[in-house]
């Protein structure tokens, strides 16, 4: 069979920063940077101030079509963004915050002032960095991402998601405001290439761009993803600039699939729990650079697992991990 | 390195002779370029040929079986890094731990949730594969009394975690001739824990005291007579463990060095956590995973990741052609037909059971293909769909006659309604639509 | 006319002279870049009048500089007029700039002069509004737009920035300020702001009479920026185009290449590919064309673009309201196309496209291609008003709609009248005669660049395919002309121009730059491919390859077996366990992944001794190929090779096969040995 590894790479992932302290302009508690391996996810040497994978907690301002298991187990709190928010970081462990717009996936949302009051009410709260999940709907677009990158100006949001039939309104966002942008293709090595390079078309400096191979939960479709993150990450080392991004991964189905629903009522925390931990620390080794997990008791076991799995990870500079 | 075929088409005999079972010289070394068949095999190879295709052709990384029986583990064998080059071959045979130190309806307890329970994913049964029983007190007797519980109630395939000689001796009287796996013979123990193994017939795991000394324990036991070892990386955390076994199945690939080219042994504890210790396990490269028993989510979580990863990419899971029910159909419920692609059809169902709509699903045989590619290869044809309503008793089942066809499947539209008499509607093309279009459906 | 060389010079030197009587600071709020064109031109900030002459006297006199100043100066040192925008904030450029690069903006405008009459000016306004352009106006155009009743303001995209002329000047301070903020212009290099202003920012000015000197003088200055001036008043001067007002705002677009999106369909009748399958029965049909009871034929042609009116369609002869129900009709569908991009090699591909878009339309169905198509509008469809014309204008849209990078221009005649139709039918058929010998004596050494395709990389990592003129993708679904089209299509697509580079080995059909492609899309695997050979460095395969060529050495040949025959074949293995090994992206000397067509491309087998190699494939396959295969060989000489190929009929084993093969006597058993 055909030998595919290789001391020989050439590549280097680009590293894209995440949040502004007051010193870089914004006014978040720290900012992250990620990327810049030489190597295979979790081996080798990787820059100085290098800081991953890092641990989303995702949340919305609209529940209706959020696991209902998290509305259980969170509370009240979760009908309040912001509180939720502060929280996530206060309590939860978080590295990030990703915030989804939910309410702006409603038929017929308008309310494009509300998106930057909730914006603007989250980066009150809380100190980390964020994510931020605008419309879905290509109709609203222009006037939610200008919304929602107006409002995080200076605190260098990743802002999510662009596709290959929809990614002006977010770029320009990002370009106008100084932001990065997820990039999203369907599980598939040359979509996910070509969005890269439309995205760099529109003046996107290519260290703004993460990379979202869009990740199935596990037992539905989860390999699929894993492979193309594995053939992605290959692919940047051996050279292609193209691909040379840091990757993010939510398994966002995981709280939705019938193994979690169906599961014993005082079991289905565990469940949902370990469905999302399993997925999220693949995507960790597959190379994702940020996970996403949307129940808060996963955050302290992803926690323990990335930090011992960053064991091996020498920092250029000899700073410890 | 691993020869073309051509190449090795070129050192055979080429006398056609079929006495190596396969009907042509050609044949034959096509699966030797795969490391699918033994050189062996060819009884006119030349001392050239024989010294070539050995080192060449053999698996990189060596076949051992545990247990023996239908629930035996199979491991080894394997030839690509990243599944994706083209497959993994023997999933991680799976063992939950014992102590001989629990009680002995604890151990019973443990040794029947592996045995009976079966947790059941697209038409296949997921287990967990034996049971490692360790010798924590230290004592041959209560070891020996272990595992002597442990094979009355099941046979399974064993992990021998034996302390002492002695300890190991007293296991094996109870199941020395059922092939488990000795763990582990080590710099203080390997001449005779290697001669028990030949004895029995039993593979067996090498534990250095570091891993640089991995080498040398090979070589005893080959040097001994045995060959079916299982290697032990003695890591020191999940990154260790990552570090070494990538090292480790890089080089087994490349046959650059001899002592990597066996399966890999795991066992949790030195991890730490058994969840994360298992699924970092399956993803990289562990063959023999021994862990504290899992909860039913980690379990769960555990087997489908096995699943998952361990699935070969080229040939996706597909599902039993039939008619699938989401909720409590009835007979005026709308009725959705589309391939059986696994993959499509959990899809598809996850959104159709967002939308609390009870309706019909008729997977059609397409033998695992997607609608895409099965509209495009023809294997999605108006006469699969009219066979397929035949074949399941379609009529009897709806009292309508419309017949809601994938998005990407259009183009047969009009074709599908002549050969079944059927009123086709054309659905979303993209899954997620799916609950938008039922409602306008429903409606109309 | 005024002479605008001349103007400059006067111009330049009033403004001169206005410089030096600047005094005291100058300076905008609410912005980051100080002078904006002073500091994206030099680098340099500029706050105060001296700071200003400075700067003007180092950019050798620059207009701009000048009246940048100047302006500033005004703005600074007066009470600002509600009516008027003046300067405007880095917020609100950001935002215009947002716009422009999400697209709901498509470029800028800037109107400035004194219109002879205000409904000149009005109606140019509003076509820019509907064209979605955002103007910026300065000078005597504002109060002559309000008495017109046009209302101004940002939200209405006509931004009145300042009652004289020269307040102009802000729309080129917004263009630099768009290129620093959005463009990474870094401030001082003024070489990166004028390729920016000239690539990316669609911007021109439309130019009314009524300028002095010093205007014409800085305006003219704009053109560095790559921003054409639409002269409506009588200025003549290099890069001052003359236009009437009613042509002044096509002007502009064309030449800064700004095309309005064609988005919607506007017909009475659902459009979408969920109809494409729905066929119309006899009895649900209000007419019909062509289908063997009336004469039809589609013809796609390039033309120049002057000689194609976007959007137009006419029907020549009865329209539907004309038809009685049931008629069969004479059809003619002749689709004319423009484009910067447009090749008439295009021509066939995009003719093919004509089927799906008319199977778009809720209410009519199209089958066949070129002088055999046959076509249905349904009862349903006219009861809800369709026309034949509204078949044109679906074809129309649709075409805009999905080539919008290759075509400028479409414009659709429908012809139902019979001795028109019969005539244009004759011309047609030369033209398809003369596309079919077009393709035929297409030739690989004919052209430098190949194509490879990506498409099936889902399923092998690290297999690309090459196709040539002579070599059709492994699919059989991807031929060359098709691969080349995809890429002007989509650059960063599926498809890739691989250049040939140097031969390395013309029987092989090895090249240096083929090599080169496929080394690095195969990242370092695959360092050397043949186009033409089974048995040296073949072409790597994914899986999706219609047959395999494969080696049989005991006999000397090569076979072929395609993925519909399920049975044994004399090398021992069946095509899925050869599809199997083969398959994943691996290169396997001996076996390769074709297409059926290639069996009859003269480049087939042409690396390892010719045609004459082929031994055996299946009688389907066999017979599918039959008449072409026959006459291909006849022309090689070679006409009594056809019975010499075996099948399944006379061998399954590689015995049976040496044997009808030398009963035969086929010349492959003599030919030099393969290996």
């Amino acid at each position: 069979m055909t030998e595919t590894t290789s001391s020989e790479w050439t590549g280097t992932i680009d590293q894209v920063i995440l949040g502004a302290t007051k010193e870089e302009g914004g006014t978040r508690s720290c900012s992250y940077r990620i990327g810049g391996e030489s190597d295979l996810p979790l081996l080798g040497t990787v820059p100085a101030g290098i800081r991953q994978p890092l641990i989303a907690f995702e949340l919305c301002d609209d529940l209706h079509a959020w696991p209902q298991i998290v509305r259980h187990y969170v509370g009240d709190v979760a009908d309040d963004p912001a509180a939720w928010s502060a929280l996530a970081g206060k309590e939860y462990g978080a590295d990030l915050i990703r915030l989804y717009l939910t309410s702006t996936h409603k038929r017929g949302f308008s309310d494009f002032n509300a998106v930057g009051t909730t914006v603007a009410d989250v980066l009150r709260a809380t100190s980390l960095p964020i994510i931020i999940e605008g419309s879905n709907e290509p109709d609203i677009d222009s006037e939610v991402f200008q919304s929602c990158g107006e409002a995080g100006q200076g605190e260098r949001l990743l802002l999510g998601t662009a596709e290959a039939s929809r990614y002006r309104s977010i770029a320009a966002a990002a370009l106008a405001y100084g932001h990065s942008v997820v990039a999203q293709s369907p599980i598939d090595i040359n979509l996910a290439k070509q969005l890269n390079i439309l995205l760099r078309e529109t003046g996107l400096p290519h260290d703004r761009i993460v990379i979202d191979p869009y990740t199935g939960a596990l037992g539905y479709g989860f390999e699929y993803t894993y492979s193309v993150m594995e053939r992605i990450r290959f692919a940047a080392l051996k050279g292609d600039s193209d691909l040379a991004m840091p990757m993010i991964c939510s398994a966002f189905d995981s709280l939705n699939v019938k193994e979690v629903r169906d599961a014993e009522p005082d079991l289905r925390d565990d469940a949902a729990v370990q469905w999302e931990f399993a997925a999220a620390l693949a995507a960790a080794v597959a190379g994702s650079e940020i996970v996403c997990v949307r129940h808060p008791k996963t955050i302290p076991l992803l926690k323990e697992a990335l930090s011992a799995l960053n064991s091996g990870v020498r920092r250029a500079g000899g700073e410890s991990p | 390195m691993t020869m073309k075929a051509l190449d090795i088409y070129k050192i055979l005999p080429k006398k056609n002779c079929k006495e190596c079972g396969d009907p042509t010289c050609l044949t034959f070394a096509m699966k030797l370029s795969q490391g699918k068949a033994d050189p062996a095999l060819c009884p006119y190879l030349d001392d050239n040929a024989k010294s070539v295709l050995g080192a060449s052709t053999r698996p990189p990384i060596r076949l051992v079986k545990i247990g023996v029986g239908e629930r035996n583990i199979v491991v080894g064998e394997e030839f690509v890094f990243f599944r994706h080059e083209k497959t993994f071959v023997h999933q991680p045979g799976i063992l939950f731990r014992v102590e001989d130190t629990q009680p002995e309806d604890e151990i019973r307890r443990i040794v029947r949730e592996v045995k009976n329970e079966t947790f059941t994913r697209v038409g296949i049964d997921l287990r967990i594969d034996g049971v490692a029983i360790g010798n924590t007190s230290g004592s041959p007797e209560a070891f020996g009394k272990a595992v002597e519980i442990v094979e009355s109630e099941a046979d399974l395939p064993l992990v021998l975690k034996a302390a002492s000689v002695a300890a190991l001796d007293a296991a094996l009287v109870h199941c020395g001739s059922y092939a488990p796996l000795i763990h582990a013979g080590d710099p203080g123990n390997v001449p005779e824990f290697a001669q028990r193994a030949l004895k029995h017939g039993c593979p067996i795991a090498v534990r250095p005291k570091e891993f640089s000394g991995l080498a040398a324990l090979i070589k005893q036991c080959t040097d001994a007579g045995v060959q079916d070892i299982v290697i032990d990386l003695v890591p020191a955390d999940l990154g260790d463990f990552l570090a070494k076994s990538t090292r480790v199945r890089k080089e087994a690939l490349a046959r650059t060095a001899p002592e990597y080219a066996y399966p890999v042994f795991l066992e949790t504890r030195d991890l730490g956590k058994a969840d994360a210790g298992t699924y970092l396990g399956i993803l990289k490269f562990a063959s023999v995973i021994v862990t504290d028993p899992l909860s039913p989510a980690q379990k769960r979580a555990a087997l489908t990741l096995r699943q998952n990863i361990y699935t070969d990419p080229q040939k996706p899971i597909q599902m039993t052609p039939g008619i699938y029910r989401v909720g409590n159909p009835t007979k005026d419920s709308p009725l959705l037909m589309t391939v059986n692609f696994s993959l499509t059809y959990f899809t598809l169902q996850g959104y159709l059971e967002a939308t609390r709509i009870p309706c019909y699903l008729l997977l059609v045989d397409t033998e695992g293909l997607s609608v895409l590619t099965a509209v495009a290869s023809g294997k999605l044809s108006e006469m699969l769909v009219r066979d397929s309503l035949k074949k399941f008793d379609v009529e009897n089942l709806v009292s309508h006659r419309d017949l809601i066809i994938p998005g990407y499947a259009s183009p047969l539209s009009g074709r599908i309604e002549d050969a079944t008499g059927w009123h086709v509607l054309v659905g979303p093309r993209d899954a997620a639509e799916i609950g938008d279009y039922l409602d306008n459906l429903g409606k109309q | 006319m005024i002479p605008v060389e001349a103007a400059k010079n006067q111009g330049g030197k009033a403004l001169g002279e206005s410089v030096k009587t600047l005094s005291g600071s100058i300076s905008y709020e609410e912005t980051a870049y100080h002078l904006p064109l002073a500091f994206a031109l030099t680098g340099t900030p500029v706050h105060t009048a001296d700071e200003a002459r400075t700067i003007y006297a180092k950019t050798q006199d620059n207009p701009i500089i000048a009246v940048e100043a100047i302006v500033a100066s005004r703005e600074t040192h007066a009470a600002p007029d509600p009516q008027f925008t003046g300067f405007i904030e880095d917020a609100v450029i950001r935002k215009l700039g947002y716009s422009l690069v999400d697209g709901s903006i498509l470029g800028l405008a800037l109107v400035v002069g004194t219109p002879d009459n205000r409904d000149s000016v009005a109606s140019i306004c509003r076509e820019l509004q509907e064209k979605f352009m955002l103007t910026f106006l300065a000078g005597d155009v504002i109060p002559a737009l309000s008495s017109a009743g046009i209302k101004v303001g940002l939200d209405y995209r006509l931004i009145p920035l300042g009652p004289a002329p020269d307040s102009s000047i802000h729309f080129a301070d917004i263009l630099a300020r768009v290129a620093m903020m959005f463009g990474g212009v870094t401030p001082g290099d003024a070489g990166r702001l004028l390729a920016y202003a000239a690539e990316r920012a669609k911007a021109f000015v439309i130019a009314f009479p009524g300028l002095r000197d010093e205007d014409i003088s800085f305006i003219d200055a704009f053109r560095v920026l790559g921003v054409p001036i639409i002269a409506v008043g009588e200025y003549s001067g290099e890069g001052w185009i003359q236009s009437p007002a009613q042509d002044a705002v096509r002007t502009g677009m064309d030449l800064k290449g700004i095309k309005v999106n064609v988005t919607a369909i506007p017909i009475p009748m659902a459009c979408s590919p969920a109809f494409e399958g729905k066929s119309i029965r006899k009895e649900e049909m209000y007419v019909e064309f062509g289908g063997g009871r009336s004469p039809a034929f589609e013809l796609l042609r390039m033309k120049n673009l002057d000689e194609v009116t976007d959007g137009k369609v006419t029907v020549v002869g009865p329209e539907i309201g004309d038809l009685k129900e049931g008629s069969a009709v004479p059809l003619a569908i002749l689709i004319d196309v423009a484009g910067k991009n447009m090749r008439k090699d295009y021509e066939p591909v995009l003719e093919r496209r004509i089927h799906n878009f008319v199977n778009y339309g809720e209410g009519t169905w199209h089958v066949a291609q070129r002088d055999l198509i046959w076509v249905r509008i349904s009862k349903e469809a006219v009861e809800k008003g369709v026309k034949i014309e509204h078949v044109g204008k679906l074809l129309a849209s649709k075409f805009r709609m999905d080539f919008p990078q290759l075509l400028d221009a479409v414009e659709v005649t429908l012809v139902t009248d019979a001795a028109r139709v019969t005539e244009l039918k004759k011309e047609a058929e030369a033209i398809y005669e003369e596309r079919d010998a077009r393709v035929r004596g297409m030739r690989d050494k004919d052209v430098d660049t190949y194509y490879s395709c990506t498409l099936c990389q889902t399923f092998a990592p690290n297999h690309v395919c090459i196709i040539t003129p002579e070599r059709l993708a492994l699919c059989g679904a991807i031929s060359w002309l098709d691969g080349k089209i995809a890429y002007e299509i989509s650059p960063s697509g599926a498809n890739q121009p691989v250049e040939k580079g140097k031969e390395i080995d013309a029987l092989r059909g090895e090249f240096e730059g083929v090599n080169r492609f496929v080394k690095k899309a195969s990242h370092g695997e695959v360092e050397r491919c043949s186009l033409y050979s089974v048995m040296e460095v073949p072409m790597t395969c994914c899986g999706c390859f219609e047959a395999i060529a494969l080696m049989l050495p005991e006999v000397n040949g090569i076979m072929v077996v395609n993925r519909e025959f399920k049975g044994m074949t004399p090398s021992g293995m069946t095509f899925s366990t050869l599809a199997g090994t083969i398959g994943g992206g691996a290169q396997t000397p001996g076996f390769a992944g074709i297409s059926k067509g290639f069996v009859l491309s003269d480049r087939f087998l042409q690396g390892d001794g010719g045609i004459e190699r082929l031994v055996w494939m299946p009688a389907q396959l066999k017979e599918e190929l039959g008449e072409r295969l026959k006459k291909k060989l006849a022309e090689r000489g070679l006409p009594d090779l056809f019975d010499k190929i075996a099948d399944e009929t006379n061998a399954t084993t590689i015995d049976e096969l040496l044997a009808v093969l030398t009963e035969k006597n086929h010349p492959a058993l003599t030919m030099k040995s393969l290996l």
